[in-house]
């Protein structure tokens, strides 16, 4: 819990200059109720729902806010697991974009009974991720090239190559009629992800799985010996090595697996609510991930809580625009949380000075 | 034909030349520099700003002043608290992306760009940052080579106790490289948002800043051979754009897509050939502590 007092210290930190901010650019009042509006939108609107009954007061936010922290939590986890052992995956994006055509290509091209076809997206996506990630690992270990600089490379010609090819050339959905559509093929209704609280809301099984995927994460790196190697690696490779411990094979286990979450993450934004390939994917959901594990401080659970944070006030966002607040203003509390994170000598001194008599 | 290729480098070239000698300067002091895009952004936004109410030439500089502002808060966690140099570059590209945009609908309620300024005026038919942009690969050059200050700079980034040693204080001379670094990378932003085009646009640098750091690693972290390869990508952008216009079949043969992912994977294979250990610098990404030897 200690550990966790800078985190927690600079998220609030940052909430409240984003609210002085929002209060000097319009109002005070207006900020609070453009802040209000956002925390309604990102945990339910409760006065709305007390009022008037309606569920879908609280079901359609709520919603929102998970269907966004299930994909944070994904990328979150990406990186949180390559850091374990010590590496800097800032490759989730592409990983992610990877994973997402994955999932679209099989969930548009396949036909197969409900359960399996979602298993099989699933797996695409996390086997596309994995492999994609695997690249920086091997050139690391045969070549020495630098996993920040050759992640950086990767994401980039996966996004180019993606985006700007593959999705307006070979893959473009068929044009039916008159209106040429942007993005892929509609994937088969067999391949969505099943929503969880009926139709009013798009909260989906991704959630779910996200949870689970934290939580395994949190036992394999606790509890098993495996995980336990990881994090002798990630503490010192040169000890690591003296006791017998595989580096090599570390490093490549953990970035598959990194590539693998990064890729899960695209299939959920796929599956669950783009159900194609979209012209863009639209939020930076890869590098997102480096401030949701670094916030989260690299611990699954922690990862798991700031993405269901930040996913809901990502989700309230849409609301505050409504107050001259841009939607975007969410992700800008996220950016400092992230910058007053890094700043933890900062937080070292600070706690440590009030701690002494 | 090859005239007017060689006019469009001339215009895309100067922010990814400026921008890839920033890098250059603060990797050289041993502070990686991802926070490019981020202070590139800066840069472009300030100047299209400031050249609203002051002469244009003069919001360029207060572009280059936001970049530096913008480095210092880079310099400050990583130099000052000796934070993770990468982590610090991710979070200045995320908090400059999100401020752009709550700045443009804030101040000019505007979800895509600010008002159009006047751009700089032309000299010999480019801008004054063009000609500019071929001048300074050659100045940062001199200066890191021929300068006592480069001398330093470069051995704070290959062994910064020998620095230490010799009496020269670590850690302000990290900073002033890393402040100009933000100042170049700053007047990058400003020749995309005063000269290429005439105001700031919601996307701007869209990943300009991730290519520069693309070019200083191709350049093998020199600023010759940074800018050179600046000026290549930026060829490789300029023949693209050229293509589409004057000769759209080709591209039916090599797609849009595998053109723009070129330099980065060119970038890869260059590192992958030659191994990226022997050149760059030693302590680069490496915390100076004067406690520890």
């Amino acid at each position: 819990m200690r550990k966790a007092l800078p985190s927690i210290l600079s998220v609030i930190s940052a909430i409240l200059i984003c609210f002085i901010a929002a209060g000097l650019t319009r109002d005070f009042g207006t900020a609070l109720d453009a802040f209000t509006a956002m925390l309604w939108g990102a945990f339910g609107d409760w006065p709305k729902f007390l009022e008037t009954g309606a569920a879908t007061a609280i079901l359609r936010p709520l919603g929102e806010a998970g269907t966004k922290a299930a994909i944070l939590t994904f990328t979150g986890l990406s990186v949180a697991v390559a850091f374990r052992v010590g590496l800097f995956n800032i490759g989730a994006q592409g990983q992610l974009a990877v994973g997402a055509l994955a999932a679209a290509v099989v969930g548009a091209k396949l036909e197969a009974p409900g359960f399996l076809h979602i298993t099989l997206c699933l797996a695409a996506a996390a086997l596309g991720g994995a492999l994609y990630a695997l690249l920086p690992a091997i050139l690391k270990l045969k070549r020495g090239v630098h996993e920040v600089i050759s992640t950086i490379m990767l994401n980039w010609v996966a996004v180019s190559l993606i985006d700007n090819w593959l999705v307006i050339g070979p893959l473009r959905a068929a044009a039916s009629g008159d209106n040429s559509i942007s993005g892929t093929d509609q994937i088969h209704a067999t391949a969505e992800l099943p929503r969880l609280l009926g139709d009013s809301s798009r909260l989906n099984l991704g959630l779910v799985l996200a949870g689970v995927a934290a939580l395994a994460t949190w036992l394999f790196l606790t509890r098993f010996t495996r995980g336990f190697e990881w994090k002798a690696i990630g503490l010192s490779q040169d000890a690591a090595r003296a006791s017998g411990i595989d580096v090599d094979r570390g490093f490549l286990e953990a970035m598959l697996l990194a590539g693998a979450f990064a890729g899960l993450g695209g299939a959920v934004l796929i599956l669950g609510t783009e159900l194609k390939y979209p012209a863009t994917l639209g939020a930076p959901w890869g590098f997102d991930g480096i401030a949701m594990a670094l916030i989260g401080q690299g611990h699954p659970l922690g990862v798991l809580a700031v993405s269901t944070l930040f996913g809901g006030l990502r989700a309230g966002g849409t609301r505050m625009q409504l107050f001259g607040v841009h939607k975007s203003f969410p992700e800008l509390m996220q950016g400092l949380a992230l910058l007053l994170v890094a700043a933890k000598l900062m937080w070292e001194r600070l706690l440590r000075t009030r701690g002494t008599p | 034909m090859i005239l007017a290729l060689l006019n469009s480098i001339l215009d895309a070239a100067p922010p990814l030349i400026f921008a890839a000698l920033g890098a250059v300067l603060s990797e050289r002091a041993g502070v990686v520099n991802v926070g490019i895009e981020g202070m590139m952004r800066a840069g472009a936004f300030a100047a299209a700003v400031a050249a609203l109410v002051m002469p244009t030439p003069l919001g360029v500089l207060v572009g280059m002043l936001a970049g530096a502002g913008v480095a210092a808060i880079h310099g400050w966690l990583t130099i000052s608290l000796r934070s993770d140099q990468v982590v610090s570059g991710m979070a200045i590209n995320l908090v400059m992306l999100a401020l752009g945009t709550f700045l443009l609908e804030a101040v000019f309620n505007s979800p895509s760009s600010t008002p159009a300024i006047t751009q700089l005026p032309l000299v010999f038919g480019h801008s004054p940052l063009t000609w500019l942009a071929l001048v300074l690969p050659f100045v940062v050059h001199f200066v890191i080579q021929h300068t006592a200050w480069g001398l330093r700079l470069r051995a704070v980034g290959e062994k910064p106790q020998a620095v230490a040693a010799m009496g020269v204080r670590v850690g302000p001379l990290r900073f002033g490289a890393v402040l100009l670094s933000g100042a170049l990378a700053g007047l990058g932003g400003a020749a995309l948002s005063t000269a290429t085009l005439d105001r700031f646009e919601h996307h701007m640098p869209s990943g300009l800043g991730f290519m520069a750091v693309a070019a200083m690693v191709f350049g093998r972290w020199t600023p010759l051979g940074a800018a050179g390869a600046a000026a290549f990508f930026a060829f490789g952008n300029a023949l693209r754009i050229g293509l589409a216009s004057s000769a759209p079949q080709l591209l039916e043969v090599v797609p849009k897509g595998v053109l723009l992912a070129l330099p980065y994977a060119l970038t890869l294979v260059v590192l992958s050939v030659q191994g990226a250990k022997n050149v760059a610098p030693a302590a680069l990404g490496q915390p100076y502590d004067p406690e520890l030897r």
